[in-house]
């Protein structure tokens, strides 16, 4: 018996440290596991809670401006003008960029086979996007204000920004037109019709959500830019703002906010105070633009594929 | 018939010229970015009145018009040590603090996140990546510079100027950087295959294995790329960093902690502050400090692109 059972105790109790070993793994994996997982929580909800304090805090601060109805006038505490500029250049802006990158996006997704161009393309439009705006705002006063005898002027802001925002433009465009379906788009093809025709009557329109989505996203990186604008618009308005002449020197809401807080705070013609409510009130007016413009491009791609779909 | 099928060949002809014309303008544009910039970027080293490219990259006394002359004749100096050095280091800085933060979410909000925190997360990170520079200055001009400044107190002795500098302007870069770095975090840890996961977890590894030993691993190119771009967006970033410098030179005692907290300076805050009102010799220094920022961001962008061609997944 006992020399039966011998090896059974040793076995059992091998097996015991075994179990007490493994158990003591087990754990120390899953509070590993858990300390993990709360740390990245933690830092989660940091990232979260700043961001969402920041977008609080800019529309409280800039409350008092917004329900104020001279922030709206044109008097030297009013953004009127500021606020006809911003859509001014943005539309002007559209005029270019919109079918400049929309064309470009159709030579690389429908026209060009893989290979060494459209590598070229893709690494000059990487190497632009990054380019920091204010260089290309120094390129723009070189090329656009002093060559081409522009000076500071609405069409010289509108071209720089033409630059800025052509690779993000194609990259929106080009993901737009590749999500098309292929066998749509060879059913056209084998039907006969040229490429431009396909594209016209098959691509465009199916891709028409994306492309509407795209042309929303780079209308709020336009609103947004500054450093671009500070050598090609300059930092103020003509008397006759108000009219679509583009050669004018103008402000926008951003060059507008640097100014009164930065190289013209001060002088600005405005107390110290004011300066900061006309700063809170502009930035609110910012966030707002962008917190519609970003939930414009969500809504509005999804209600024209509704539209399509549901004809 | 055929006459229509000609036109309509012909037609297609025409589009696909133009559709390549509005291609190719991309890299007609970039090219002339760096021809104009080049061009304009070694006068300062050339022309009478301007300086030598040792002066320029070790002293720190930047005054391309001679209006701070402390002798009063006007005589310019072109010493851009202190802004180089500003930007370098605003930039580490700033990376140092996105690094960990941008990760860690981009891992949660890939690997964890439950629904309603996706959902609420997603439209945050889109809005943060295109909030404009100067919001996020005037912001940090309001809210941070008056904070530090009372943090600093004891560090600077009460000084009224304490707040603006390199501190101000590290945090002020970390809420434009971060954004753009948790995005393209979050795509790379999205292209990592679902089966690496699913294949992780049924080998009896816990989420932190999974994530740690797998998914990190395998998108760590990605995450790389996510970084060096990040990089690239903090060197250029302009009008946020240059509303919380507001300085003149670097400050006195460099190697202390008191540096953070004084008036300081960094490439793009001179060049935004004072191109504009500059001509001439003075200009062209100017000139040479955009053709760093340039090069800077052209690295950066070639170290990225290196990168993902490094990644196993796409």
């Amino acid at each position: 018996m006992s020399t039966q059972s011998a090896p059974q105790v040793a076995l059992s109790s091998g097996g015991s440290a075994r179990s007490i070993e493994q158990a003591r793994l087990l754990r120390s994996l899953h509070i590993k596991n858990a300390i993990a997982s709360s740390i990245l929580w933690f830092i989660t909800m940091l990232v979260a809670a700043t961001f969402v304090a920041i977008i609080i805090s800019l529309i409280w601060t800039g409350a008092p401006a917004l329900t104020n109805l001279s922030f709206y006038g044109t008097g030297v505490q009013g953004i009127a003008p500021e606020l006809f500029n911003t859509f001014y250049i943005l539309i002007l802006t559209e005029l270019f960029l919109f079918p400049i990158s929309l064309a470009a996006a159709i030579f690389l997704v429908e026209y060009s086979r893989q290979g060494r161009l459209t590598t070229i393309i893709h690494f000059a439009a990487e190497t632009l996007a990054g380019v920091p705006s204010l260089v290309l705002g120094m390129f723009g006063f070189l090329v656009f204000s002093s060559d081409l005898h522009l000076s500071y002027s609405r069409l010289a802001g509108a071209l720089t920004l033409l630059c800025l925002n052509f690779p993000l433009a194609l990259r929106l465009f080009e993901d737009a037109l590749s999500s098309v379906s292929r066998e749509l788009h060879e059913g056209g093809l084998a039907l006969g019709a040229t490429r431009w025709h396909t594209i016209r009557t098959i691509v465009l329109p199916s891709a028409l959500p994306g492309i509407i989505t795209g042309l929303i996203l780079t209308a709020g990186k336009i609103v947004g830019e500054a450093a671009a604008l500070l050598f090609t618009m300059g930092l103020f308005n003509p008397a006759n703002v108000f009219t679509l002449d583009p050669t004018l020197a103008s402000d926008t809401l951003t060059t507008r906010l640097y100014y009164i807080k930065g190289v013209g705070a001060g002088s600005s013609g405005l107390t110290s105070s004011q300066e900061t409510l006309l700063a809170a009130g502009i930035s609110a007016v910012l966030i707002l633009l962008l917190l519609l413009i970003n939930i414009a491009a969500r809504s509005v791609g999804r209600l024209i594929q509704r539209r399509l779909t549901a004809a | 018939m055929v006459h229509y099928s000609q036109r309509a060949r012909l037609f297609d002809q025409v589009a696909r010229g133009v559709c390549f014309f509005c291609a190719f303008l991309l890299v007609i544009v970039i090219i002339a970015v760096i021809i104009f910039i080049s061009s304009k970027a070694f006068n300062v080293f050339f022309e009478p009145g301007g300086t030598n490219v040792r002066t320029f990259f070790t002293v720190d006394n930047w005054d391309p018009t001679g209006v701070n002359d402390p002798t009063g004749n006007g005589k310019p100096s072109f010493g851009a040590f202190g802004l180089i050095l500003g930007s370098v280091v605003t930039t580490l800085g700033a990376m140092i603090i996105v690094t960990p933060f941008a990760l860690g979410t981009a891992v949660y909000f890939t690997e964890m996140a439950p629904k309603w925190l996706v959902s609420i997360l997603k439209p945050l990170i889109e809005i943060f990546t295109g909030i404009p520079s100067v919001v996020v200055g005037v912001l940090g001009l309001t809210l941070l510079v008056p904070f530090l400044t009372r943090v600093a107190a004891p560090l600077t002795g009460g000084l009224a100027t304490a707040g603006y500098g390199w501190g101000a302007a590290i945090l002020v870069l970390v809420i434009m950087v971060l954004p753009t770095t948790l995005s393209i975090a979050i795509d790379a840890l999205h292209a990592v295959p679902q089966e690496v996961r699913e294949a992780s977890l049924s080998l009896g590894s816990t989420r932190w294995q999974m994530m740690s030993r797998a998914i990190i691993p395998a998108a760590s190119t990605g995450l790389g790329t996510a970084v060096v771009l990040g990089l690239a967006r903090a060197i250029g970033e302009t009008l946020a960093v240059a509303l919380v410098l507001q300085g003149n030179s670097l400050p006195q005692r460099l190697f202390s902690l008191t540096a953070f907290f004084q008036p300081n300076v960094n490439i793009t805050m001179v060049i935004a502050r004072d191109f504009g009102e500059t001509s001439g010799v003075s200009q062209d220094a100017y000139w040479t400090l955009a053709f760093i920022l340039l090069v800077i961001s052209f690295l950066f962008i070639c170290i990225s692109r290196y990168l993902a061609s490094r990644s196993v997944y796409k």
